[in-house]
C-alpha cells in the first residue's frame, strides 16, 4: 500500500457519489467539511454526458432494443428493465465486476459519478410507524433504533431540495410530505380511485409520490434545475434536470461550496483502522486505471457504496482488532439481506372511457397504498406491499383488422386500442440470517478485492404474499370493471429489484445489529453507513428517499459532534 | 420503480426478437440464394414493407420509411440465428412464389398480385398454427409483419406522420377529447 501524505487528508471522506453519497457530500460541504468523495467509476457531467438525452426513436440503431450479442454478454444486467440501447451507459456490464452466485442472484450496478441515481425509478413515499415497528411487533425481524417521528423532519429536508411532486392523501400507511402538484389521475385512474375506495372503504388509489419537479421551488432553480417536461425519458439522464439525481442536484450544489473533491477511478480496498486510536483513520484505493494503491485520510468515513459493495468494503476492511470486517464483533455482517419482492405483475383492458386520451407522456405510476397487516396480522403471511398501478391506451396492433395487410391495416394500427390497466408488486421481505454475502476466500477481482458472493433467496412468505396480490389485485379491478385480466409471475431472482438491502443493519443492541441510531459502527463510532446496507427491514416503500433523509440526518449529526469536539 | 415493460408491452406489437422460435419452418428453397443484404434484397424488403404498410393519402409508408435498411440493421444484430434462418427462408419463399405463380419478380407484380403472395405466406401460417396449435412457434408472416410495423412506426415518417410525436412535450394533460380516427401518440 502507498502512504498517503498531508494533501491527501480531508475533514471527511465519502466512499460512493450515488443518490445517499451525493447527499453526504452536499450536506458536509455545506456546513464547511472538507470532503472527499471516492467514485469507483468514470465521472459523468450532469448535461455534457448524457449523450442519448436528445435522440428520438429512430436515431436510435435498434429502436431501443437490445441486439442479440449485447444479450449474450450480459445475461445478468440485460434483465433489467431499463438496460437497453438509450442507457446500457449507465450500467455494469457483467464481465467489468465478476461476482459469484451461490443462488441466482441479478445484482444491477451503476459505476459512475451519480451512480445509480440517473436510472433509479425516483419514486419517493415516506416509511411510515407501521414499516418501522412491524417487524418488533410481529416478531419477524429485529427493531428499529429509530421510529418516524425520528425521520419526519428529514424527509421534509429532502424532500424540498429535490423536489417531490405528490399529493397530501392523509393516509396513515402513506405519510403526507413537502410536495409539489401531482402529475394528475388520468380518467381510467380517478375511475379506479372511486371504484377501490367505494368497494374496500380503505384502500387508497392515489398519486404516488416522485422526485421530478413539477412546478420548480426557487431552491429547485438554484440548483439550475427547472420543470420536468413529461418526456418520460428519465433514464438518459434528463436536459431540463427535471427529476432528481446526484449529478443534477447534489454533487454540483456541494461543489459550488468549495469544500468538494470527487475522484473517480477510485476504488475503495478496506477502511484502515488504527488499534491505538480506535478508530478509523483513512481508507485504501486502489485507482482502477493504473492499479496504484493510496491512502487517503479523514476523521469521518461515510459508507455509501451501495449495499452490497458497501457491505464488501466492510468485510475486508479487517484488523487485528476487527479480524471479520469492520466493527464485526457481532458477526452479522453480511448477514440478514433482504430486498423488495418485484415478481408479480397484473393487467387487462378496461372498457369504455374511448372518448379520452391524454396529452404527454406522465412519467410517474399511481399506487395503492399498503393495506395489509397494519395494525395486526390480517392475512397467512407477514409484512406488507405496495401496489403501483395506472392506466394507459396504447396504439392498436391491428390484429383485429380483418385485413393484415394493405392500406385499413396500416390506419388501424395508427388508431387507439383500449384502455389497459397495469399493476406491479413491491412487497417487503422477510430480512433472514442465511440470506447474505461473503467474501470469496480464492477469486479476487481485477483490483485485487476478493470477489463477492451472493447468497439470497425468497422463502414461503414471499410466496403467500404474492398470492395475495394476485387474488387481491384482480378482485379490486375486477369490481371496477378491468375485463380480460392477465398476471405474470416473473419468477426473477433476487437482485433485479434492485432494492437490495441490509447486512449492516441499524438497531439499538450492538450483539444484533452493526450500527446505532446515527448509523455509525457501535464499534468504530467515526465510520456511517447510510445506504441500503443500513436497513434493518425492507418495509414496502421505496427506500432511495429513506437513504438520502437517513443521511442527511447522520450528517447533521456529525457536523454537532464535530463542533463539540467529539469526532 | 417505474417498470412498466412487460405489461405495457402487451398492446402494441411485439419486437420480433423479444419472440421465441422452438420449431423451424422446413426449408423449401433450391438453388443458390442471396441470403445477404444485398441491394436487391433491400429493394426487395422495401416492397414487401410497402405491401403490408403502403402509403396514404395521409401519410408515407414503409418504404419511405427505408424498411428495408432498418431490417438489415435489426435481423442481423438482433434476430437469433434461428430467427434468421426463418427470415430468410421467407424471404426466398415471396420470390419463389412469385415466379411460379406470375412468372415476375416480386418487384414487377401488381399491388394486388403482390398482396396476393404475402396472404399465401400468412394463410400457410395461419393454416400451421390451426393443425399444430403452436402459437409459440415463429412463423414468416407474423415476424415480417411485426418486423414492418415496429420499423415503420419508429421511423421518423411513421412516427411522426402516421402517428403524433413530441420528444419533449412540456405539458401533460390527464384528460383530452379523443374521437375514433385520432392518431395515437407514437411513444408513451
Amino acid at each position: 500500500m502507498g502512504k498517503g501524505t498531508k494533501e491527501n487528508t480531508y475533514d471527511a471522506i465519502v466512499i460512493g457519489s450515488g443518490i445517499s453519497g451525493g447527499w453526504a457530500a452536499k450536506e458536509l460541504c455545506e456546513h464547511g467539511v472538507k470532503t472527499l468523495v471516492l467514485e469507483r467509476g468514470r465521472d459523468v457531467k450532469h448535461l455534457i454526458d448524457y449523450p442519448t438525452m436528445a435522440k428520438d426513436p429512430w436515431d436510435l440503431p435498434h429502436r431501443n432494443d437490445l441486439t442479440v450479442k449485447q444479450q449474450e454478454e450480459n445475461p445478468v444486467v440485460s434483465k433489467c428493465y431499463a438496460f437497453r440501447e438509450d442507457a446500457m451507459h449507465f450500467f455494469v456490464k457483467d464481465k467489468e465486476h465478476p461476482y459469484i452466485q451461490e443462488k441466482p442472484f441479478d445484482w444491477i450496478r451503476g459505476y459512475q459519478v451519480g451512480g445509480k441515481s440517473l436510472t433509479w425509478g425516483r419514486c419517493t413515499q415516506r416509511w411510515s410507524n407501521f414499516e418501522f415497528t412491524g417487524p418488533q411487533r410481529f416478531g419477524y425481524g429485529w427493531d428499529w433504533p429509530i421510529r418516524y417521528e425520528d425521520v419526519a423532519p428529514w424527509y421534509s429536508h429532502v424532500e424540498k431540495f429535490i423536489g417531490v411532486c405528490g399529493s397530501k392523501d392523509g393516509l396513515e400507511a402513506m405519510p403526507d410530505g413537502e410536495f409539489l402538484p401531482p402529475f394528475e389521475l388520468n380518467v381510467v385512474e380517478k375511475h379506479l380511485k372511486e371504484s377501490i375506495l367505494k368497494n374496500y372503504g380503505n384502500r387508497y388509489f392515489v398519486h404516488a409520490r416522485w422526485a421530478h419537479l413539477t412546478q420548480p421551488n426557487q431552491i429547485h432553480l438554484d440548483q439550475g434545475r427547472g420543470r420536468c417536461h413529461a418526456r418520460n425519458l428519465c433514464q438518459r439522464g434528463c436536459p431540463f434536470g427535471g427529476y432528481f439525481s446526484s449529478n443534477s442536484s447534489t454533487l454540483p450544489w456541494a461543489a459550488k461550496t468549495g469544500n468538494l473533491t470527487i475522484r473517480p477511478y477510485s476504488v475503495v480496498h478496506s477502511i484502515i483502522y488504527d488499534e491505538q486510536k480506535q478508530k478509523a483513520t483513512g481508507v485504501r484505493v486502489i485507482d482502477t486505471n493504473t492499479k496504484e494503491a493510496t491512502e487517503f485520510f479523514a476523521k469521518v468515513i461515510f459508507v455509501n457504496g451501495s449495499t452490497l459493495n458497501s457491505n464488501l468494503i466492510l468485510l475486508n476492511s479487517t484488523s487485528n482488532r476487527f479480524p471479520n470486517g469492520l466493527g464485526n464483533d457481532s458477526g452479522i455482517l453480511g448477514k440478514y439481506i433482504c430486498h423488495h419482492n418485484y415478481r408479480g405483475s397484473l393487467g387487462g383492458e378496461m372498457e369504455g372511457f374511448t372518448d379520452s386520451y391524454y396529452d404527454g407522456r406522465n412519467p410517474t405510476d399511481a399506487i395503492i397504498a399498503n393495506y395489509r397487516n397494519l395494525h395486526k396480522i390480517d392475512t397467512n403471511f407477514v409484512g406488507g406491499y405496495t401496489t403501483y398501478a395506472g392506466a394507459r391506451r396504447y396504439r392498436s396492433d391491428g390484429s383485429t383488422n380483418p385485413e393484415q395487410m394493405g392500406a385499413d391495416f396500416k390506419e388501424s394500427m395508427t388508431e387507439l386500442g383500449p384502455w389497459t390497466v397495469y399493476s406491479y408488486v413491491q412487497a417487503e421481505t422477510i430480512p433472514k440470517e442465511r440470506n447474505h454475502v461473503r467474501l470469496s476466500t480464492d477469486k479476487k477481482d481485477e483490483w485485487g478485492i476478493p470477489q463477492l458472493i451472493t447468497s439470497v433467496e425468497y422463502d414461503d412468505n414471499d410466496e403467500k404474499l404474492l398470492k395475495d396480490f394476485f387474488e387481491q389485485t384482480e378482485e379490486m379491478f375486477t369490481r371496477a370493471g378491468v375485463k380480460n385480466i392477465h398476471y405474470k409471475d416473473s419468477k426473477q431472482a433476487p437482485g433485479l429489484d434492485i432494492h437490495e438491502m441490509g447486512g449492516c443493519r441499524m438497531g439499538n443492541d450492538p450483539k444484533t445489529s452493526m450500527l446505532d441510531k446515527w448509523n455509525a459502527l457501535h464499534h468504530c463510532k467515526n465510520v456511517f453507513v447510510t445506504d441500503g446496507a443500513c436497513m434493518a427491514s425492507t418495509g414496502n416503500q421505496s427506500p432511495s428517499i429513506l437513504y438520502m433523509t437517513l443521511t442527511a440526518r447522520a450528517c447533521n449529526h456529525v457536523v454537532d459532534e464535530m463542533k463539540k469536539g467529539n469526532l | 420503480m417505474k417498470r412498466r415493460r412487460f405489461l405495457s408491452s402487451v398492446a402494441i406489437l411485439v419486437p420480433a426478437a423479444l419472440v421465441s422460435t422452438e420449431v423451424l419452418l422446413p426449408s423449401c428453397n433450391q438453388g443458390v440464394e442471396d441470403n445477404s443484404f444485398s441491394q436487391e434484397n433491400i429493394n426487395l424488403l422495401d416492397e414487401i414493407g410497402e405491401t403490408i404498410i403502403p402509403a396514404t393519402a395521409t401519410s408515407p409508408g414503409a418504404k419511405a420509411a427505408h424498411i428495408g435498411e432498418f431490417m438489415k440493421v435489426y435481423v442481423t444484430d438482433c434476430y437469433t440465428a434461428q430467427q434468421q434462418v426463418v427470415f430468410w427462408e421467407g424471404i426466398n419463399k415471396v420470390k419463389k412464389l412469385s415466379n411460379e405463380k406470375f412468372g415476375k419478380e416480386f418487384l414487377k407484380l401488381s399491388v394486388s398480385q403482390k398482396q396476393e403472395i404475402l396472404r399465401s405466406l400468412e394463410n400457410e401460417s395461419k393454416d400451421s398454427k390451426a393443425a399444430n396449435g403452436n402459437s409459440g412457434t415463429q412463423q414468416f408472416y407474423p415476424m415480417i409483419k411485426g418486423l414492418v410495423a415496429f420499423g415503420f412506426f419508429s421511423s421518423k415518417p411513421g412516427a411522426t406522420k402516421a402517428l403524433r410525436y413530441e420528444q419533449t412535450p412540456d405539458r401533460y394533460v390527464a384528460d383530452v377529447p379523443y374521437k375514433k380516427g385520432d392518431k395515437a401518440w407514437a411513444t408513451t
